[in-house]
């Protein structure tokens, strides 16, 4: 049976409360995930204050904030600070998003932070993603051919290339992937979101010339079918793209080659 | 026990099914069969409201509306049938608990789907 | 090195119309495959005979009982209205986040809607 709950290691305690910033006058409150593999200690969530006359507009200003003048244990991953490594997504507000591009106005009261859903976690909002890259290597990401290499290259018609266009941007930050119940309760076997969005990107590439194989790769009930267009991907992809368009993309070839 | 086996081994797994889509695509199928189907079912029990023994009677063994309500518990028992083992498949992880529940699901649905379309037999052939 | 925890994830996740309509489809399907037994249980005293059928239909008469076979209603048009919403879907259109959430509301209107209408229709075909 599916496990709804979080296992015992994993349910979240109160944690501790830091200090409002002296002299601030605007303060926030932040409930952020804390969890830290060097004690014993099940997760919990601290709370913190910034001050938001000294702070930038976005949930990743206020998290370095934190980390600068509150607490240097706080951790994250970040990088380039504006919506295009797609190492800062975490759940924020309830939702999947980038803390980089997340502006702290969209979001009313305390602002929650937590790691992506449904993940291990290595250390507070750290998840560990090794399986989602496991199952990006298993679509091979990669231009497949079996015509002799030309000359120069690959040629591409701007038709053709325009198919590529809300597919190549996504920046594999897994926000849609730990966003869908599908893949909390079957993440082993279901592909998805983010890993069918690429899987698609390859489908339709006109250079590709592995379509067939691919399909086949990816026709199975769990790998593909477990999508049920639930759509919270595509409300979460911080890049306004549509993982589940790009299944339903998948099917309706899946579909075409039999019919 | 230690698991030594890579990350891209286990997703890679047992492979690809190679099946899907024809569940897939008669999910489908069933779903736009039963909308008038079913439609007809919900106006056949309106018009039926209140109505007694022998009405219901002889409404039910009416050809016509035997044949259609034939028709509606085949389309409506295969689109539920599927729609249960997706159930299945979602929540249940343990393989034994798993198979079980699949036999059990099937054999549910043919003998609602035998019960009714023998009563209806019945009521038309005038048992 | 210790187990690591598994983050929260249904515990956390703030609830969004398409995704509330997605569990709600679910849950009519699986209310309707349950309610199959009432639709069996009446065909077969319809079967049997008169005394066993105003037996069965006395109970569905009810006032408990027509509470069920309300609820049976919406969710059989819930259901329908969700299919067809998926439908659509499946052809790869009205996909974008704000179509679909509209799409999401428009399924749980019309379904109450439907429902009242069909039986107010009833209720109009037999005076009660």
């Amino acid at each position: 049976m599916v496990e709804l709950a979080l296992p015992k290691n994993s349910k979240i305690n109160e944690g501790k409360t830091w200090p409002k910033p002296d002299g601030a006058t605007n303060i926030r409150e932040f409930r952020i995930y804390r969890w830290s593999p060097d004690d014993d200690d099940n997760p919990r969530v601290d709370t913190y204050y910034v001050d938001m006359d000294d702070c930038g507009p976005m949930v990743l200003d206020a998290l370095l904030w934190i980390k600068n003048r509150v607490d240097p244990t706080l951790t994250l991953r970040r990088s380039c600070r504006e919506g295009i490594c797609g190492s800062c997504a975490m759940n924020i507000d309830g939702t999947n998003t980038l803390a980089c591009t997340k502006g702290m106005d969209e979001i009313d009261g305390g602002v929650k932070v937590y790691p992506l859903p449904h993940m291990p976690v290595v250390k507070d909002l750290v998840p560990d993603l090794t399986v989602p890259y496991a199952q990006l290597s298993s679509i091979e990401p990669w231009l497949k051919t079996v015509s002799p290499e030309p000359a120069k290259e690959w040629r591409q018609s701007h038709d053709d290339r325009t198919k590529l266009d809300g597919l190549y941007e996504c920046i594999l930050c897994f926000c849609c992937q730990t966003s869908c119940p599908s893949y909390w309760w079957n993440g082993d076997r279901y592909l998805g979101p983010a890993v069918l969005l690429q899987a698609y990107r390859w489908l339709i590439d006109s250079r590709d010339e592995a379509t067939g194989e691919r399909l086949d790769n990816l026709e199975d009930p769990f790998r593909l079918y477990r999508c049920h267009t639930i759509m919270n991907c595509t409300q979460a992809c911080p890049k306004g793209l549509n993982p589940a368009k790009a299944i339903a993309e998948i099917k309706k070839m899946m579909v075409e080659r039999r019919v | 026990m230690t698991d030594m086996r890579t990350p891209l081994g286990k997703v890679r797994g047992l492979g690809s099914a190679k099946d899907g889509t024809d569940t897939f695509w008669r999910q489908r199928l069933t779903a736009i069969a039963n909308i008038p189907l079913l439609l007809f079912f919900v106006g056949l029990l309106v018009a039926l409201n209140g109505a007694g023994y022998d009405e219901v009677r002889a409404t039910l063994g009416n050809p016509f509306v035997t044949l259609v309500l034939i028709l509606v518990l085949v389309s409506g028992l295969v689109h539920m049938r599927i729609g249960m083992k997706e159930i299945i498949e979602d929540y249940i992880h343990d393989e034994g608990v798993k198979i079980a529940l699949v036999v059990l699901n099937t054999f549910f649905v043919f003998t609602i789907g035998a019960a009714c379309v023998f009563a209806l037999l019945k009521i038309a052939f005038g048992g | 090195m210790r187990q690591r925890p598994l983050s929260p994830h249904l515990q956390v996740y703030r609830l969004i119309p398409t995704m509330v309509m997605s569990i709600v489809h679910r849950i009519t399907g699986a209310a309707l495959y349950v309610g199959t037994l009432l639709v069996a249980w009446w065909l077969i005293a319809a079967a049997t005979s008169e005394s066993y059928f105003e037996f069965v239909n006395g109970l569905y008469g009810s006032w408990f009982g027509r509470l069920v076979l309300f609820g049976y209603t919406w969710a059989l048009l819930h259901h329908m209205l969700g299919g067809l919403r998926h439908l659509v879907w499946d052809t790869g259109a009205a996909m974008d986040k704000h179509t679909a959430t509209k799409l999401a509301w428009a399924t749980i209107a019309g379904s109450i809607t439907l429902t009242v209408l069909v039986w107010i229709a009833g209720y109009m075909a037999r005076g009660g």
